[in-house]
């Protein structure tokens, strides 16, 4: 080959090709994408999150939580993610708008965690936090000290369920949450084996989806439970390969009374008498993140799938998958009741 | 030119043969000297760095309670670190050094102030410090391929304006009309990188994009990175080396041409195959797996050209460490590819995309491709650099069949554990555990792959360490594999 501009033109041409292509055409189509609202404009989806959110992003960042954990749900037809339960119906590009940066994620030796903070118990305040998906306060009031007894739910009924903890009359009818636009209750991928039926049958318990609700234990996906388990993860999961964040709590000698923020840990993890683990702001803020991590608000671009499976429907299939069926599919689920 | 200490192979033995192209080539690589061999130290040092990294991250995933506790010792922590050691320490030190050096010998010019290139040098290396320290100290920006911070980019980039340009002012200066296929490659690469980088820095950093747009852009740049910078020196490279050492010239210009310009096309359109079912409009997936697929135009080409340049001259291989590491670099470059095509259909995607074939597919990018190759380069160019020949043939089997067995176990592993992970995922009957039990004892047996990798790297740095200090053999003969029975046509 002669001469230098026809090669310089080239690299050039490739270079740009591609970048316009993959890059600033789809910057043109998808790049600016406003929340979706209904008529009103009273359901706004999505909402800019609170700072603790955001700092939480970075924590998430720091410690690389992205090499394990994905951040998105695959369309029911391509893939099992939504018969998990890690959602009710594919990512779109207009869930992540306000996210920064985005953790799509490209691997999952942990759990999709799209959805981790739709799957958290309701909280008891029975007025939902309107659409502050990040708003910790609630998770942080259900926290050991002021809410489930733990230790008296027996092994055999794992679900110390959600609702439960606060009036059975505060469980709130599944029905309702078509279209809310809070995160609220129950949740579509209520990955409680036993559901908030004490009736559940028992025999579930042993083909339970991992990780187990152990007794003793904050209900799970709460916020104490994600402290419990980003300082412990093997106390949750013997079989967890997840590394243990002990670095984002405290230890410290109990001074006066124990704090309410203290973990409820047990066996080996436990702090020695006098002592209490409380977690760093850090650890706070990335709880609240994935509290904050919620998209079950319905999209009008994309098929809700599983709808929300009610939690006195069995969730517990929508994860198990034991009977394929996916649940009751189709429009957000009637209540049963 | 002479000012370092190290001494200078002798020109007069070839200047006696009467080829005073002989003696210009010495001068040249003379030139040269003190900045590729200052890439090619930080590079070998950053190398044992990141495998030292890569280690306690291989065993880390499967024993998760081995150092945890301590914040910069976290698995999220170190895995980022090792990553962007590889990426930017070794990977990119040792392609500038091989790259300075083959542009300066295919321009037919001495390097002018090559200690202007060897702070250029410094620079980059000051930044990929702080970078590696940002990371473990947890001021990741969390973009995969782009963690290090911003500040550190900038350092980056200044340091890398001062050594490309460089090498595009040699080639502003070059002799002679003929432009070598290795010199398009390497004439892309200096120019890609910087426009890649700073294309990546200013969607993510300086006028962000919004939402999914930023994992798009993220991968739009790695695998770009991995194609146009890695790839582009590791081909530009096998375009000299093979035929050099074979002392044949490259079976077919022509092919090499639509190679190149397919490659260039191509290649740079796959980005989005690592984020196949991804939420994003189906027509850029579409089209990556459509590039991806065209990407076996080049792969055919570029194969079928080496093939035929070496076709008679495979016993060479049993003699020559350049030619062994390149050859196996550019077979390498075919698997790497016809993996990259398998992995990105939709049907197989669905299965593998979030499962440990992708790491598999990454290192046999910038390990068994690249790496390989450029270990070739550096058996080449070292000896002319120090005027010493290596010193132990055993040590270069050893590092070769090392490296060999070493990445050929781990992306078996890696694959086989990847697709049983993802099988098992995408049964939902099976809890989600059952795909991390399944995936655990191949990601021992790729523990294990990393020790092999290990010492092979140990044994290159000691056997480089030697070299620099000039421990080498002096000899007119180059250091064989093995002991050359009959006359070897051809040099090494």
């Amino acid at each position: 080959m002669k001469g230098l501009a026809p090669l310089f033109l080239g690299i050039f041409g490739t270079f740009a090709f591609s970048w316009v292509g993959l890059t600033v055409i789809p910057n043109w189509q998808i790049g600016s994408l406003n929340p979706q609202s209904d008529e009103e404009g009273t359901e706004i989806y999505p909402r800019p999150q609170s700072g603790m959110f955001e700092r939480g992003g970075h924590v998430y960042a720091a410690n690389g939580c992205v090499y394990c954990h994905s951040q998105q749900v695959r369309a029911d037809y391509i893939a099992a993610d939504i018969e998990r339960g890690w959602g009710n119906r594919r990512s779109a590009p207009r869930d992540y708008i306000f996210e920064r940066p985005v953790f799509l994620g490209k691997m999952r030796m942990g759990q999709d965690l799209a959805n981790i903070g739709a799957r958290a118990p309701a909280p008891e305040e029975s007025p939902a936090p309107a659409g502050a998906a990040a708003s910790p306060a609630p998770a942080q009031a259900a926290s050991p000290s002021s809410g489930t007894p733990p230790a008296t739910a027996p092994a055999a009924l794992p679900g110390t369920s959600p609702a439960s903890a606060g009036s059975p009359n505060a469980s709130p009818p599944p029905g309702q949450r078509t279209g809310v636009a809070s995160p609220s209750p129950g949740q579509m991928a209520n990955t409680t084996p036993g559901g908030s039926s004490p009736a559940a049958p028992s025999a579930q318990t042993p083909s339970a989806p991992w990780p187990i609700q152990t007794a003793g234990l904050p209900p799970m996906y709460s916020a104490a439970w994600h402290h419990v388990h980003l300082y412990a993860p093997r106390s949750i999961n013997p079989d967890s390969n997840m590394p243990a964040y002990r670095f984002l709590y405290e230890k410290r000698r109990i001074a006066g009374e124990r704090s309410a923020e203290a973990l409820q840990l047990s066996g080996s993890d436990a702090p020695p008498q006098g002592w209490e683990v409380v977690p760093t702001y850090d650890a706070k803020c990335v709880v609240a993140y994935l509290m904050g991590l919620n998209q079950s608000h319905p999209l009008k671009e994309v098929r809700t799938v599983g709808g929300a499976p009610a939690p006195a429907a069995s969730p517990a299939t929508a994860v198990q998958g034991t009977s394929p069926s996916p649940a009751p599919a189709g429009a957000p689920a009637a209540p049963k009741k | 030119m002479n000012n370092t200490g190290i001494p200078l192979k002798d020109p007069a033995v070839s200047a006696a043969a009467g080829d005073t192209e002989q003696l210009e080539r010495a001068y040249i690589d003379a030139s040269t000297r003190v900045p590729v061999l200052m890439f090619y130290t930080s590079a070998i040092a950053w190398l044992i760095v990141g495998t030292v990294l890569a280690m306690v991250v291989s065993f880390k995933l499967h024993s998760p309670d081995l150092l945890s506790g301590i914040s910069f010792l976290t698995w999220g922590r170190l895995r980022p670190a090792h990553m962007n050691v590889m990426v930017y320490g070794w990977a990119s030190m040792a392609g500038m050094g091989t790259a300075v050096w083959l542009m300066a010998r295919l321009c037919r010019a001495t390097l002018r102030f090559p200690l202007l290139l060897a702070a250029g040098a410094v620079f980059w290396n000051v930044g990929v410090l702080i970078g590696v320290g940002a990371i473990l100290l947890g001021d990741s920006t969390g973009f995969q391929w782009l963690e290090f911070p911003r500040y550190v980019a900038v350092i980056l980039f200044v340091a890398y304006t001062l050594m490309a340009s460089w090498a595009v002012l040699m080639f502003r200066y070059r002799r002679g009309d003929q432009i070598y296929i290795t010199q398009w490659y390497l004439l892309g690469a200096f120019l890609w990188f910087p426009w890649l980088y700073a294309a990546g820095q200013l969607m993510l950093f300086v006028v962000p994009v919004q939402g999914v747009l930023q994992s798009a852009v993220t991968w739009w740049y790695a695998n770009n990175l991995l194609f146009l910078w890695f790839g582009a020196i590791a081909l530009g490279t096998a375009y000299y080396m093979i035929p050099k050492v074979i002392g044949r010239p490259v079976y077919s210009y022509h092919l090499a041409t639509i190679g190149f310009w397919t490659y260039a096309l191509f290649s740079s359109w796959t980005g989005m195959t690592r984020l196949v079912d991804g939420p994003f409009p189906a027509w850029m997936i579409t089209a990556s797996i459509a590039a991806t697929i065209l990407t076996m135009i080049p792969v055919a080409t570029v194969g079928l050209n080496h093939h035929l340049t070496m076709q008679g001259y495979f016993p060479l291989l049993r003699y020559s460490p350049t030619l062994r590491f390149t050859v196996f670099g550019a077979m390498s470059y075919t698997v790497f590819s016809v993996l990259g095509v398998l992995i990105s259909f939709r049907s197989v995607a669905s299965y593998v995309d979030f499962t440990q074939v992708s790491i598999a597919y990454s290192h046999l990018g910038l390990f068994a491709f690249f790496t390989m190759t450029i270990f070739g380069s550096m058996y080449y160019i070292v000896p002319r650099l120090v005027g010493r020949e290596w010193r132990y043939g055993s040590l270069i089997k050893l590092h070769f069949w090392a490296s060999a067995y070493g990445i050929g176990l781990m992306t078996l592993m890696l694959l086989a554990g990847g697709f049983l992970q993802g099988a098992n995922l995408e049964n939902p009957a099976l809890p989600f555990s059952e795909s991390i039990e399944t995936v655990l004892p191949y990601l021992r047996g790729r523990s294990l792959a990393g020790i092999l990798l290990t010492v092979s790297h140990f044994i290159f740095a000691y056997h480089f360490g030697l070299m620099l200090l000039g421990l080498g053999r002096t000899s007119t003969v180059p250091t064989f594999l093995n002991p050359v029975e009959a006359e070897t046509s051809g040099g090494h």
